[in-house]
């Protein structure tokens, strides 16, 4: 049942990264792309509906979290006091940046809340990189699984190294959504930097990939089903350069998020069972069975996440059918 | 500074400030959804335009509401892991309810709401002004379940090791304390969104704009807020203080200010109250009155603050001024709504100039009485953080220490400044476009 605990939070996670994280990465983008104040408007308005929608995923695996480890959900938000914050923060400016924006015509307005937009968007996704790195390479953990360390521990070479993975990866994902949904020279530059990102994610996969052997040991203690992962990994790469190259955007899209879905899925075959795993790693960590409640409490919010997500997932998908449009933008 | 208080304050400041974007939605949301049908199917233009400005409005404080609420469930994490990881078994479980079952509904449908009209088909798009509406309400519910079950914890099992363990959903979200106080925070809010739509009608009639459409929003806002004032005090009030009554005893004697078990106790109008001297100072008192409304009786006795040990007090000071304040605004509430329906019976109340001042000025009382109905219920709780099972002291992170949560309450105060100013400006901007504003 924990181990089910364990795949729902993943696979919530998971749902958050491929949506909140096009928003993210179009944000991150948005300088590079739209060079006139109309086509960062226009940048900005095709995720306009969605980005609230998408950043449910993190409020709801919170909560989530929450009743199913209520142990870890307490040690870790606790042990990272400080970064924790910081995030909420950069959350809170971020979605002021994207309510405020338009509501006052003056192009000093604009400039500055895109960039805000922009530089708080790729800062949390650095920040929520680093603290996946973190996890993936395990922590100082006091034996209730408090986390010992500082902030600046936090900041180590392997952590940020997967900070940058994140930046690209979600940034190549950005692009991957604004060519599908935008047109014109907007359009044209996501997909040419596409092209640029590909390879900066393959030679930072690549690193990636290796460290995390060197830093966890080849493959010790690792479900062998995460083996296969970095074939998807790299199959999914590939197929949306060809798809990108071929101008069908909406399987390069769909190629980004198989791609950062066996990312994810890679990193929790990494971590299982442990939620916070301990550095180093022959000292185990907080696991899923030390953090689960009662069985009772365990299926109840099982229960109700499992039928709730199910709904969740058949409105919002059809919301998002209707509710998809490709913006058209003019020359600068 | 004790790491007690540290949380506590940054829990109370980012909670309270949080609170004033839900009473907006959950009071806005049934008018838009009013509003939005009577376009449908009456063909109403007027109406139309309606639903399209208070939908910009509820969208801004939807907005708000949710990058301030994402900080009130992590702090649980952050400051209050203690807490977390002994209750989390039980209060884990309406949180996770609400996000999954009640926030993506009202977030993925404002997108509709907001974005969809010439995307979706207009029935589509009247659904989706119902779906926030419902979205919004038990978006409520789950956090008043969760609050309730703090309040009067039911459905519980004391684990080996005092760890709180979650028996029986079921006994959770049915628990009676929660059904009157979801209620009752219902009626206030409603009872807010009517002022809200009522002074945006009377500003507009002031100046002399928009007026077809203004008054219709003061007679809409008005009697809602009339309706509701009057259920805010009966039944959902008095079943509310019913169950503190029953449950919570010393918090009732500190809502009175009665220091003294008494038989026939009085009702104190107004008075300050001295926990040294243990009275209140110049009292003005209705005789008996207190025992009539907690037992029904007038010679009823009820226990006073000296009956229990002082620190099982509430903050006397603060629960006491906060019901009062509560009270004594839903009463001029209920005063000032009845004498509109009055007056729109008769036909004058679009020419009694005083009255459409009135209603403006009282746009922001309504959310000063929410908020001291949740100070006392929540001020009131103390010592406890769970009634009767935990205390506050015993909640906060071990590993956290008051200056970080000092550092991060400095951050956050300087944060909802800015969210606050933001806020007005862009509320106070779309009520000066007004509802003929075409959406930008």
């Amino acid at each position: 049942m924990s181990v089910a605990a364990f795949i729902v939070i993943g696979m919530m996670l998971t749902a958050y990264v491929l949506l909140d994280g096009y928003d993210l990465g179009v944000a991150a983008l948005t300088p590079l792309v739209a060079r006139t104040d109309h086509q960062r408007a226009a940048s900005m308005s095709s995720i306009g509906p969605f980005w609230n929608g998408n950043e449910v995923w993190l409020i709801a695996a919170g909560g989530a979290l929450f009743a199913l480890f209520p142990a870890a959900y307490a040690v870790s938000f606790s042990g990272f006091y400080l970064p924790f914050t910081i995030v909420l923060w950069l959350l809170i400016f971020r979605g002021i940046a994207m309510e405020v924006r338009n509501h006052f015509p003056s192009r000093v307005w604009h400039d500055f809340w895109d960039f805000a937009f922009s530089g708080s968007s790729t800062l949390l996704i650095l920040l929520l990189g680093i603290a996946l790195g973190n996890l993936l390479r395990g922590l100082p953990l006091s034996p209730q699984g408090y986390f010992l360390g500082t902030f600046v521990y936090l900041l180590n070479p392997y952590a940020i190294l997967v900070g940058l993975l994140a930046v690209a990866a979600l940034a190549q994902h950005g692009a991957a959504f604004l060519a599908l949904r935008i047109s014109g020279p907007p359009g044209k530059r996501a997909l040419a930097l596409l092209g640029v990102l590909w390879w900066i994610v393959l030679v930072l996969y690549a690193i990636v990939t290796a460290a995390t052997a060197l830093e966890r040991g080849f493959f010790a203690h690792v479900p062998t089903w995460t083996a296969v992962m970095p074939v998807i990994s790299l199959g999914t790469l590939l197929w949306m350069r060809s798809a990108s190259h071929a101008g069908r955007e909406r399987a390069a899209f769909a190629a980004s998020c198989g791609f950062l879905a066996s990312l994810l899925a890679a990193a929790a075959g990494t971590m299982f069972p442990y939620l916070l795993p301990s550095f180093p790693a022959s000292r185990g960590g907080l696991s899923i069975y030390d953090a689960s409640p009662s069985a009772t409490a365990l299926v109840t919010a099982l229960t109700a996440t499992i039928v709730g997500l199910v709904v969740v997932v058949a409105y919002t998908a059809a919301i998002a059918r209707r509710m998809a449009q490709k913006i058209v933008v003019g020359e600068d | 500074m004790d790491v007690v208080l540290a949380d506590r304050l940054q829990f109370a400041f980012t909670i309270m400030f949080h609170y004033l974007f839900p009473i907006g939605t959950m009071g806005i949301a049934p008018f838009i959804a009013f509003y939005m049908l009577r376009a449908v199917r009456g063909k109403d233009a007027e109406a139309a335009k309606a639903a399209r400005f208070w939908t910009k409005i509820f969208a801004v404080n939807f907005a708000a509401g949710v990058v301030t609420g994402i900080p009130m469930e992590f702090q649980f994490g952050t400051n209050w892991a203690l807490f977390s990881r002994e209750a989390g078994s039980v209060i884990g479980q309406p949180l996770v309810m609400e996000g999954v079952y009640a926030f993506f509904l009202e977030s993925v449908f404002l997108g509709v709401l907001l974005y969809g009209a010439e995307r979706v088909s207009s029935a589509l798009h009247a659904a989706s002004a119902v779906l926030v509406w419902l979205g919004s309400w038990l978006s409520g519910f789950f956090i008043v379940a969760a609050d309730a079950w703090m309040q009067h914890p039911v459905g519980y099992v004391l684990a080996p090791g005092g760890r709180i363990e979650l028996q029986s959903i079921s006994a959770v979200l049915l628990n009676p304390f929660a059904w009157w106080q979801y209620l009752h925070v219902l009626c206030g809010a409603i009872v807010a969104g009517g002022f809200i739509v009522a002074g945006v009608g009377a500003y507009y009639l002031l100046a002399g704009r928009d007026e077809s459409i203004a008054r219709r929003f003061v007679v809409a806002g008005t009697l809602t807020a009339f309706i509701f004032s009057a259920l805010v005090i009966y039944p959902s009030g008095d079943r509310n203080s019913a169950d503190v009554t029953a449950d919570q005893p010393v918090k009732l004697a500190a809502m009175e200010g009665l220091f003294h078990s008494t038989n026939g106790a009085p009702l104190a109008i107004i008075g300050m109250p001295d926990t040294r001297a243990k009275q209140l100072i110049d009292p003005i008192f209705v005789p008996d009155f207190l025992s009539f409304l907690a037992y029904g009786n007038f010679r009823a006795g009820v226990k006073g603050l000296t009956a229990y040990a002082a620190e099982l007090w509430p903050p006397v000071e603060l629960t006491y001024y906060a019901y009062h304040v509560m009270v004594g605004l839903g009463t001029i509430f209920l005063a000032v709504t009845a004498l509109c329906a009055l007056l729109i019976r008769r036909g004058r109340l679009f020419t009694s100039r005083w009255l459409l001042w009135l209603l403006m000025l009282l746009m922001p009382l309504p959310y000063i009485a929410n908020e001291a109905g949740w100070t006392v219920t929540e001020v009131g709780r103390q010592p406890w953080i769970v009634y009767g099972l935990m205390r506050t002291a015993q909640g906060p992170s071990p590993n956290v220490v008051a200056g970080e949560a000092i550092f991060t309450l400095i951050g956050f105060l300087g944060m909802y400044f800015l969210l606050g100013a933001l806020f007005l400006y862009l509320t106070l901007r779309a009520i000066a476009g007004g509802p003929e504003e075409t959406p930008a």
